[in-house]
């Protein structure tokens, strides 16, 4: 094991440590279990309809404690810590300041990951569960027993899980990348937030852009090419609306955003640590 | 021999945003710390010395000039690797206990294993925190207690220089006692120790030398002796001497042409007498 990467494990390992001792996350973390727990006693229709409701509403609730969670966490991560002044005693060692941005991310990322895991564990507790009622009511009917098994136990979960995965860390990479400009922990989760809602339109200001030519004058054609260029396309992840639907959705297609997504956190964790990297403590 | 700590020139403005133009922290500070010197660096507020203290440890970026640590430029990793450093007022995770905190330190210098764990026993027990206390939050220490687990951190990796800034502040004067005891132990152990200070009294008690920074400018520089010794004066302290005895010193002076300055029983300094006065227990 290198030195460098000994050194951004030990800020990593820190950081998840900070999370996990934080009051905050673990309120947020049963918010989202009692969400997914309670999301099965809402549901009183077909079993499709019931499991695309769970399914839905499952998502839902792990995405946004995800967000949260991220946005929280990392916007937590180098304002307070210049705040407080603990980077001082910190970047003070013989650690680079890349190393304690990409300690910090992956710190924040395997907070994000071991939530989502345990989420998902909840969430399929809760589909099994909904299993086991709905194929002792229709005992007597093999295909509908069949049917719902299919439903439960659907392997392309695991697409939308990491569809969740790679979207939270693409957002966490954000927060980080604002973290090393800002100064304060507000500036970092309203730009985060921003960005974020400007990337769910990133498509459509990727279309004017591209089509629009001289129909638009220079200054909006500058904003569309800014965003098309610099905003992540968030839209790409809602190929998890596709699995809800019960739609097929090819690993190819999950695996390009998987790609994207690491590129794209590649990208912004690469910016962050240059901007850092001049910044006065 | 390459001086543990050199500056040339070093200046630092900061420019204070929205077109309010830039502050003058440091004008061109000339400085040369030699290897296993005790060097303080005085000034009031804002003139300077922390902002000198984080150039040398490359948290601030020069405006112009240069700082080098043992022939390295400051800031490169090979100058951070020789030192450690305690910053004024020092705020640590408040989620860890105080050994946690000396680990993760100890694993950011590179340090990992049983010889980290041998060296986070020895250093809380340097700095009287071994046993329960070393496992406490760090939110339940005092004031006194942070100072000196921040003192732990700062030599977890043994390193060759020691930068402590304003290490005694707010500490009682048992813990003061202390962190100057442990200066001068360091100094011993041949470690080269930058530290700055307002107490001007716990200077004189450990520095070699000082620099007097103000305003970013440097007023004067030198060992304390060369400084402090009021040449042209003289100074006996006896015991014993009767009131006649006295008397007859007083006349022999004046007919040799001496002004007596001050006479008297010598005081002995506060912080003496409080040390001196509190149970054996508190004091060490």
């Amino acid at each position: 094991m290198t030195a460098a990467w000994r050194r951004i494990r030990a800020v990593a390992a820190n950081t998840f440590l900070e999370a996990v001792r934080q009051k905050v996350f673990a309120v947020l973390l049963v918010f989202g279990l009692v969400l997914l727990g309670g999301a099965n006693y809402f549901a009183e229709f077909s079993f499709q309809e019931q499991f695309k409701f769970l399914k839905d509403l499952g998502y839902a609730a792990i995405s946004l404690t995800g967000l949260l969670v991220g946005l929280l966490g990392a916007a937590q991560l180098i304002p307070a810590e210049i705040e407080r002044r603990t980077i001082l005693t910190a970047l003070c060692r013989p650690l680079r300041r890349w190393e304690f941005v990409v300690g910090k991310y992956l710190g924040l990322v395997a907070l994000l990951a071991v939530m989502l895991v345990l989420m998902a564990a909840v969430f399929w507790g809760v589909l099994f569960w909904k299993e086991l009622q709905l194929t002792g009511i229709e005992a007597g009917d093999a295909a509908a027993v069949e049917a719902i098994r299919g439903e439960a136990r659907d392997p392309r979960l695991w697409q939308a899980f990491l569809l969740i995965a790679a979207k939270l860390f693409v957002v966490s990479g954000l927060a980080v990348f604002f973290s090393t400009v800002a100064t304060s922990t507000t500036f970092v989760v309203a730009m985060t937030l921003m960005v974020y809602l400007i990337g769910h339109l990133q498509g459509v200001a990727r279309e004017q852009w591209l089509e629009s030519g001289e129909a638009l004058g220079w200054g909006l054609r500058v904003f569309l090419a800014a965003v098309t260029l610099f905003v992540p396309d968030f839209n790409a992840y809602s190929l998890i609306d596709e699995i809800v639907a019960g739609n097929n959705l090819a690993w190819r297609a999950t695996l390009e955003v998987l790609a994207y997504s690491v590129v794209y956190v590649g990208v912004l964790l690469v910016a962050a640590s240059w901007v850092f990297e001049g910044r006065d403590l | 021999m390459i001086p543990a700590v050199r500056t040339s020139g070093l200046r630092k403005e900061f420019r204070l945003g929205w077109g309010r133009g830039r502050v003058l922290a440091l004008a061109g500070l000339d400085l040369e710390v030699g290897r296993g010197e005790v060097f303080g660096l005085l000034g009031p507020n804002g003139s300077g010395k922390s902002t000198a203290m984080k150039m040398i440890l490359g948290l601030l970026r020069p405006t112009s000039g240069l700082a080098e640590v043992c022939g390295d430029a400051a800031g490169t990793l090979a100058a951070r690797r020789r030192i450690g450093f305690l910053p004024e007022n020092p705020y640590f995770p408040s989620f860890l206990c105080g050994a946690e905190l000396v680990r993760y330190y100890g694993k950011l210098t590179g340090m990992d294993g049983k010889a980290l764990e041998r060296r986070v026993e020895e250093l809380l027990a340097l700095v009287r925190l071994g046993g329960e206390a070393g496992r406490r939050p760090l939110r339940t220490y005092s004031k006194g207690m942070l100072q000196r687990i921040g003192l732990a951190g700062a030599l977890v990796s043994d390193p060759e220089i020691v930068m402590l800034d304003e290490p005694t502040a707010g500490v009682d004067p048992a813990g003061s006692r202390e962190i100057r005891d442990l200066i001068r132990s360091l100094k011993q152990a041949g470690k080269t120790v930058v530290f700055s200070s307002h107490l001007l009294e716990q200077v004189e008690d450990v520095a070699d030398r000082v620099v007097i920074l103000h305003r970013g400018e440097k007023l004067r520089e030198g060992r304390l002796e060369e400084l402090l010794t009021l040449t042209g004066e003289w100074q006996v302290r006896t015991a014993g001497l009767g009131e006649a005895p006295r008397r007859e010193l007083r006349e022999w002076l004046r007919e040799r042409g001496a002004k007596i300055l001050q006479e008297g029983a010598p005081r002995e300094r506060l912080e003496e007498y409080y040390l001196r006065n509190l149970p054996e227990g508190e004091t060490r």
